[in-house]
């Protein structure tokens, strides 16, 4: 050991302080020798050069990090708590995936009629241009992105996902570049709250993590585009687009129903293990924050911002409903199977 | 139960315990030789793999040694781990075999 200041083991075990105390206790020593390990050369100075100045190189790091993100969403063996985490991320991951796929479909649907392919719909102008293209591409990977998602094609799902934030951030950064964004926080804070944290979640779809049920997701897809977009569309066509919520408000009233429907069997006596609660809590946390952001679209029409505080103030009160259920949940998940002693 | 299928990496893992109990950074090693430099396993993945299969039972702890001032834990397989790596194995040989065939290599079905 250094007696001037931390040398290469403690910087592993520094590294290693990301993971949970519950793995750490079985696995940590073993790690630290590992990685110690990894490093030595068989050369005496160059050794004791590394022991003393060396420092974790970034790909170890990033892999326990990886591990790391891995537990603490419910990974094999991991205490009650961890798996109700891992499981509610999964369900508002999944959540927010839809809400992408179902304006995919939305893409799509545009993209008909500018082309005239749905002849009792009156066409949309035809617009062009790379960026739309890009922004049409987007809309189409989130579709992919959700599908693979439930059907288990974590890679595939990765992959599109990857693509889809690119495509977002391609159109902010050029809507940035041009000054063409009407509030560049709200833009990027979308960015952030819709696009990057729901990708990034998607380290709770791990190898450990049980699948989820198929049939009712994926059929989640198709009604979600005829509950919400088919009363838009008519809204529209009828012309009383005045009475539409924007995205950011729609989200509010749909996290609010979704809240409201599940508040009975949250306070039933049969309620389950409260992982769904705890789903729609995280969901509105994101929302939230999103309408409150996209507040700032509307600096100069106070109607309309009062309109998008209404929405959030719907939302959190429904959401209010199924708080005490969700507070409970990581307490009141099955406890895992038990495991053999490695130490 | 739908029988989980194994990862390239557990099958590594798997194949580098085979001839005797390793420990962990020699597993890290014999998998770089088993692979021919291919798979280069990171410290932070070779102990999720290690937990799974220990959580599974087709691993357990051999030994302690030390080794500079420092513990050494040895793994080694279980009964049930080679079993579960030989059926991997012959399920990849029989794959392999189909594969070269279609490709009309040596080494693959002969034609019934």
């Amino acid at each position: 050991m250094n007696i001037d200041g931390p040398d290469l083991e403690d910087r592993y075990r520094r590294v290693l302080r990301l993971l949970p105390r519950y793995y750490r206790a079985i696995w940590e020593e073993d790690m630290v020798a590992a990685l110690l390990d990894s490093r030595m050369t068989g050369d005496e100075d160059e050794d004791e050069y590394v022991l003393e100045f060396g420092r974790p190189a970034w790909p170890e790091v990033a892999s326990v990090v990886a591990l790391a993100a891995r537990l603490y969403l419910g990974g094999v063996g991991a205490p009650r708590r961890y798996l109700a985490w891992g499981q509610a991320v999964r369900g508002a991951v999944l959540a927010l995936l839809l809400t992408h796929a179902i304006w995919g479909l939305s893409a799509i649907l545009l993209v008909a009629r500018s082309h005239r392919l749905l002849g009792w719909l009156p066409p949309t102008p035809a617009a062009g241009g790379i960026w739309l293209t890009v922004w049409y591409t987007g809309g189409y990977s989130w579709i992919v992105v959700f599908v693979a998602l439930v059907l288990r094609r974590y890679g595939v799902a990765r992959a599109f996902a990857g693509l889809a934030v690119a495509a977002a951030l391609a159109i902010v950064l050029q809507g940035q570049l041009a000054g063409e964004l009407v509030s560049p926080f709200a833009s990027w804070s979308y960015l952030v709250l819709m696009d990057f944290i729901p990708v990034a979640a998607m380290a709770a779809f791990h190898q450990d993590a049980p699948p989820v049920p198929r049939r009712a997701w994926l059929l989640a897809l198709p009604a979600g585009y005829l509950l919400v977009n088919v009363p838009w569309l008519t809204l529209q066509l009828t012309g009383n687009a005045a009475w539409l919520p924007d995205n950011f408000g729609l989200c509010c009233l749909l996290v609010a129903l979704a809240c409201l429907a599940h508040a009975p069997r949250a306070w039933s006596s049969r309620a389950g293990t409260g992982t769904w609660s705890l789903a729609l809590a995280l969901l509105a946390v994101v929302v939230g924050l999103e309408r409150l952001t996209s507040l700032s679209f509307y600096p100069n029409n106070p109607h309309l911002a009062r309109v998008g505080l209404a929405e959030l103030l719907i939302m959190v009160a429904a959401a209010a409903l199924v708080a005490p259920d969700a507070v409970r949940a990581p307490a009141a998940m099955p406890a895992p199977p038990s495991r053999p002693r490695l130490r | 139960m739908a029988v989980k299928p194994m990862t390239g990496q557990a099958f590594f893992v798997l194949t580098a315990l085979a001839d005797g109990p390793r420990h962990g950074y020699g597993i890290v090693r014999e998998v770089a030789d088993l692979s021919q430099g291919r798979v280069k396993l990171k410290i932070g993945s070779l102990y999720g793999v290690l937990d799974r299969l220990a959580a599974d039972g087709l691993v357990e702890p051999d030994r302690e040694e030390a080794h500079d001032g420092r513990l050494r834990r040895y793994y080694r397989l279980t009964r049930d781990g080679r079993d579960a790596l030989a059926e991997e194995a012959d399920l990849r040989a029989a794959t392999a075999r189909v594969v070269r065939t279609r490709l009309g290599l040596a080494g693959g079905e002969a034609a019934g």
